[in-house]
Formats: structure tokens, C-alpha cells, sequence
């Protein structure tokens, strides 16, 4: 899941990036409120970290201005300020979760996956597509009860379809989604992820809309 | 104290009245005297012209009342001296005085009396008469009684009414008093106290001011309280998150730059902790000031020698131009934290490569150390907030407290010196200018 962390502080935000990575999510980091409303009117994050003392436009700026723009990504703010006037302001600024420094790593991680979930409309904390089931907490997948080995970005990959069930992704969405920026991408990686991913789930799971892209369609559903 | 001021006021009002009693009595008593003398010898001169030799007993029973007084009043008439002729019924037959001249007193009947004595022309007829002296002292009496009878009504009252007029007085200074007593001790609101006289209302007034200046102190603790916990909140979620990263580090490499990023962190939190005590020591409530004559070389030499491996870390020139022999008034403990604290912002600000000039220059009266570094500098309109503690200009990238400027205008302040902000003379980066008195004023 391609998650971005706005964070001015070098140390905190680098931690940031690493430690999400770490857990599964494909972060990018920018340290400026200007670079972050960039980023997000470009590239699809699943969710943003927003701190609120920024350097060239405040959080709760950037918040309220990207809201009144009608974009709806799941937005955490983390920052140091714990008043609870600050919190309101945050969360009715427009933010989904509100969560004071320091924080623990596991925590945000699974605050970030419950803001994509709601954001996907999939309350359940893991995704079914008929005996397949993956847990993005536990980073695991089974299909019949089998646990299934997968590479991150094999996971990743499944991980995104199941949430689009019913949505066609093209490659380049696709790509978007697994890949961070600056991380290198060979023209055929997504039609390689998916050969490896069929070959362990199964190919029933995921459809190829020749042309178009990828996906899982949503009557599958159990 | 109303009671005090009832017990003073009325003992000082009764103890001028009866002094003044005192003194109207004596007077009173004088005069009397003087007017009674004089009616004696009148009268005395009275019978020695009506007397005609053959009179023999004076009815004085029968003689008009004239007076109240007048029937305290006897006479004999003595012929050469010895025979007495006439006398007042109430007159014995021996004579009033021993005393044959004018004013004499005597005591007759066990009272005391006194006697006017006079002699015809021809010395043949002495008239004696006499006059009770208790006459006159009721009549000063009564003179003084009419003194003090007033005030011996009029006192109660005149009680009450300073009673219940300092009551009304003291009735603000009350309910100054229940106010204050009710106070928070960081309430800002003001005391309030209705029809409060002149004395009490600028007692009011100074004590809402006060309450203002101290609400202020308070809120600007507070506030420092709660940067303080925001500054070292972002340092600490670093320190967290790398740990954390280290915990679930995929390879040595990714576990040694995390923990590396636990101790950068740990050191930044502890210069943010240090900064902030630093600056609580220069509160003026706290701070040591002892000021004397101290050399800008040795110090700025010293400062520079401390902070050199950090310059060197990052391949920067830090030196000093002139300075030597040149002092200034202040104490040499704080002008060593100020420099300290200016050097530090210009290593810790510039890029790395670049060079850090320390200069000194001086006339008679100040000196000036010029601090210019090749950092990003700060835009004129940020210049004014940097005093401000924590405040960092926006888009700041190396790491720092916020606090550092701070501690530079405090300790400035504290010399009664001049703290300037300026983009260096190349254009690139900031040039700080400290101006320090030399001489103690």
C-alpha cells in the first residue's frame, strides 16, 4: 500500500518511511507541506501521515485545502501537539485518525490499514475471495486453510486487487501502487508478479481484462 | 483597625476637650476672681460712702436679693479700728481679716473667705467685707461644666458616628480583602470593588495590575511548558521509531543506520533539554550576572576550540580575525555560553565545506563579534521571531532546538548590549552582529 509521510523532522520522518516499509506499506516521505500537496494530487496513496508543523504550508492547511479539492485519502495526522482543541480541530480539519507523538510503530501501521479499509468500504479486517484469504495485519495468505508463501510485492499486488474487488486496475496502477518513487521498475515486473501469484493461489483468483489491466472480481465474494 | 482608630480618635477628641476644660476653668477662674475682687472693693467703697457714723446693724436678712451670689456676702464696719459699728447679720463680731489693707483671705466658720479691707480718707473707719470663696470656685465650675457637658453628650455620638464612618470605609478594603482571600492563584480576573474611596481604589487598581503581570509570567511558563514537551515530543517519536525500525530490522545495515538514528536522536533531545536549562538559568529571577572585564580573544578562542570537531566533522573552517587584547564588560560565563550558542548556529546551519568567520572590532565605548556563516540565512521578515524560544524559521532543515537565539538575545539583554541580524556581506548566509558595552556603565 502506497502510504505518504509528510513529516518536516529528517530523523522521525526517515524512521517513519523505514518502519512502515518494514511493515508492508510502500512509503514515500516528503518534508515540505508544498512538495506534499503535490504528491498528493498525482499519485494514489492509500493514506497520508500528516504532521502539523510544516515547513512552506501547514498541516492543517494542506488538510483542509486538499478536502475542499473533494480528495478523499485517508488522512492521520501525528504530531506532537495533544490539546484536545488541537485534536479537534484536526480531526474535524479533516483528518481520519489523530494520533500524538511518540508513537509505536505496529500501532500506526494498523491504524493506517483500518483508515484503507473503511476507506474501501471493507469493514472485515481480512479480505476473502472464495478460499482465499489475506490478512494484511498479519501479512499472511491461505488459500484452503494452506498458508502461502508470498514476496512482498506479490502480496502487495494481491493485496490491492482485493481491495479494488470488482475494479479493474491497469498496469500502470498497478505499478503506481507497488512501487515508491525512485525504485526501479522493469517494464514487465506487474505481468511477472501476477505469473508468480497464480502460480501459488491459483489462477481462477485474478483475471486478465486483455488490454486493460487486472482484476478480482467482486461476485466472488463469500 | 476601626477599633484602633475609634479608641485614638476619641481619646485624642476628649483629651483636647479637657485640656480645654482645664485651661477655661483656670481662665475662667482668673477672671471671676478679677470681677468679684473688684465688686468687693466696691462694695466695700459702697458702705465707706453711705456710712454716717450712727448706724448700728445692717438688716442684711432684709437687704434685696440681688443676686444668687450676693447673700454669700458679709461686712463689718470698724471704727478706728476697733469698735465694731456695723456689721451683715451673718458677720462675726470679731473681725473678717488680720489683714487691715485691701485683698486678704481668711477662714471663718471652717470656709474659706475672702476679704476686701479699706480705710476713710482719715484712717478712722476700717470696712472689712467678705466674700465665700466657694462662690467663685462654682462659678469657675460651673464655667468649666459648661465645657464639658457637651462633650460628654456629644462623645457617644460623635463615637458612633466614627464608628459606623470607618466602617463604611473599611467596608472596600474588606471586601478587597475576601476577594483576594477567594482568589485562585491563577485567576486573571480583575478584583472588582464598588464605590472603593481613593486610597483603596489605587490599591485595587496596583493589585489588578499585578495580578495581570504575574497572569502573564504564568502564561508565558505554560506556554514555554508546553513547547518544551512539543520539542522533545518529536525527538522521542524518533527515538521510538527507530528502535522500532532497528527491532524489525531486515539486515545488519538497515539495524546499525536505525540505531545510529536511536543516539542522533537521544543527542538531540539532549541539547533540546540542555538549551531549555540553559535558558531557565537565564531567567532574571535565577541568573548569576557578574559582570567584569573580560578578553573577546581568549573567550571566542575558547568557544571556537570547543566547537572545532564538529566543524571538522563537517569539513568547515571556523576562525577568528583579530580580537586579541580587546575586553569587554560582562561576565565571562555567560559571553562564553553566547558564543558558544552563535558559532554553534553557524556550524550547525551552513553547508558542510563552507566557512564560519568570527571577527571582533572596537571602538572607545563598544565592541562588536561578527559571526558570518554561508548557511541559508534567515529572510528579513523572520529576523524579529528568532528571540522567540522554539522558534525555528520555516523550511529549517538541520536539527536544533530552537532555543539557541534565544539564549544569544537573553544573554545580550543581561549586557545591556545589541544583538543584530543581517544576510553576509557576499549575499549568501546570515552575519550576526553582537555589540557589547566595554565599559560598566
Amino acid at each position: 500500500m502506497r502510504v505518504l509521510i509528510v513529516e518536516d523532522d529528517p530523523l522521525l520522518g526517515e524512521a517513519l518511511a523505514t518502519g512502515l516499509k518494514q511493515r508492508g506499506f510502500a512509503p514515500d516521505w516528503v518534508q515540505d507541506g508544498r512538495e506534499a500537496q503535490t504528491a498528493m494530487r498525482v499519485e494514489p496513496f492509500a493514506a497520508i501521515v500528516l504532521d502539523l508543523g510544516l515547513p512552506g504550508l501547514a498541516g492543517l492547511e494542506l488538510l483542509r485545502s486538499e478536502r475542499a479539492r473533494g480528495n478523499k485519502v485517508p488522512v492521520l495526522i501525528l504530531t506532537a501537539r495533544d490539546a484536545v482543541q488541537d485534536r479537534i480541530t484536526g480531526l474535524d480539519g479533516g483528518a481520519d485518525d489523530y494520533v500524538v507523538k511518540p508513537t509505536d510503530l505496529n500501532e500506526l501501521a494498523a491504524r493506517l490499514r483500518a483508515l484503507v479499509r473503511r476507506s474501501k468500504g471493507e469493514p472485515a479486517p481480512v479480505l476473502r475471495m472464495g478460499n482465499v484469504i489475506v490478512d494484511p495485519a498479519a501479512r499472511s495468505v491461505t488459500v484452503e486453510g494452506r498458508s502461502i508463501d508470498l514476496q512482498p510485492k506479490e502480496f502487495t499486488l494481491l493485496q490491492e486487487l482485493m481491495l479494488n474487488a470488482g475494479r479493474v486496475l491497469s498496469r500502470e496502477q498497478l505499478e503506481e501502487r507497488l512501487y515508491r518513487w525512485g525504485e526501479e521498475v522493469e517494464s514487465n515486473a506487474v505481468e511477472v508478479h501476477v505469473h508468480h501469484l497464480r502460480r501459488k493461489i491459483g489462477s481462477n483468483v485474478v483475471k486478465t481484462i486483455r488490454g486493460v489491466g487486472y482484476v478480482v472480481p467482486r461476485g466472488e465474494h463469500a | 483597625m476601626r477599633r484602633q482608630l475609634l479608641t485614638v480618635l476619641l481619646t485624642v477628641v476628649s483629651a483636647a476637650w479637657f485640656i480645654a476644660a482645664a485651661l477655661s476653668f483656670v481662665d475662667a477662674r482668673h477672671e471671676v476672681s478679677e470681677v468679684l475682687d473688684a465688686h468687693l472693693a466696691q462694695t466695700a467703697a459702697l458702705i465707706m460712702v453711705q456710712w454716717d457714723g450712727d448706724g448700728d446693724e445692717i438688716e442684711t436678712e432684709h437687704a434685696p436679693v440681688l443676686h444668687r451670689y450676693s447673700r454669700r456676702v458679709m461686712f463689718q464696719v470698724w471704727e478706728d479700728g476697733e469698735v465694731l459699728r456695723l456689721h451683715s447679720q451673718n458677720a462675726p463680731n470679731t473681725p473678717l481679716s488680720r489683714v487691715r489693707q485691701r485683698f486678704s483671705e481668711t477662714t471663718i466658720a471652717g470656709s474659706r473667705w475672702r476679704v476686701f479691707s479699706t480705710w476713710n480718707a482719715r484712717d478712722r473707719v476700717l470696712v472689712q467685707v467678705a466674700e465665700q470663696f466657694n462662690e467663685r470656685d462654682e462659678l469657675a465650675t460651673a464655667v468649666a461644666r459648661n465645657f464639658v457637658l457637651p462633650l460628654v453628650i456629644t462623645l457617644p455620638i460623635l463615637g458612633a458616628v466614627i464608628w459606623i464612618a470607618v466602617g463604611r470605609a473599611l467596608r472596600s478594603v474588606t471586601d478587597v480583602n475576601q476577594q483576594v482571600a477567594a482568589r485562585a492563584a491563577d485567576s486573571a480576573s480583575p478584583i472588582d470593588v464598588a464605590d472603593a474611596p481613593v486610597e483603596i481604589g489605587a490599591l485595587v487598581t496596583n493589585l489588578n495590575s499585578l495580578f495581570e503581570r504575574v497572569q502573564q509570567l504564568i502564561e508565558q511558563e505554560r506556554q514555554f511548558t508546553g513547547d518544551a514537551a512539543h520539542e522533545l515530543r518529536t525527538p522521542l517519536a524518533a527515538i521510538r521509531a527507530q528502535a522500532q525500525v532497528a527491532q524489525g530490522a531486515a539486515d545488519d545495515a538497515e539495524r546499525i543506520r536505525a540505531l545510529n538514528g536511536v543516539i542522533a536522536g537521544c543527542d538531540r533531545a539532549t541539547h533540546t533539554v540542555d538549551q531549555m536549562l540553559t535558558l531557565a538559568r537565564l531567567e532574571p529571577d535565577a541568573v548569576s550576572f557578574h559582570p567584569g572585564p573580560v578578553d573577546l580573544g581568549v573567550t571566542l578562542k575558547e568557544s571556537i576550540g570547543e566547537l572545532a570537531p564538529v566543524a571538522l566533522a563537517k569539513t568547515m573552517d571556523v576562525g577568528l580575525t583579530n580580537g586579541s587584547g580587546v575586553t569587554v564588560f560582562g561576565d565571562a560565563g555567560l559571553l562564553a555560553i553566547l558564543f558558544r550558542n552563535l558559532i554553534d548556529n553557524a556550524i550547525r546551519y551552513s553547508p558542510p565545506g563552507t566557512a564560519v568567520d568570527v571577527a571582533v572590532d572596537a571602538t572607545e565605548s563598544h565592541a562588536r563579534v561578527i559571526v558570518t556563516d554561508a548557511g541559508p540565512g534567515i529572510p528579513a521578515d523572520q529576523r524579529g521571531n528568532v528571540g522567540r524560544r522554539f522558534y525555528r524559521a520555516p523550511g529549517t532543515q538541520a536539527p536544533g532546538s530552537g532555543l539557541g537565539l534565544s539564549i544569544v538575545q537573553r544573554i545580550v539583554d543581561l549586557h545591556r548590549g545589541t544583538l543584530q541580524l543581517d544576510t553576509a556581506s557576499t549575499g549568501i548566509g546570515l552575519q550576526v552582529v553582537v555589540r557589547l558595552p566595554r565599559v560598566a556603565e
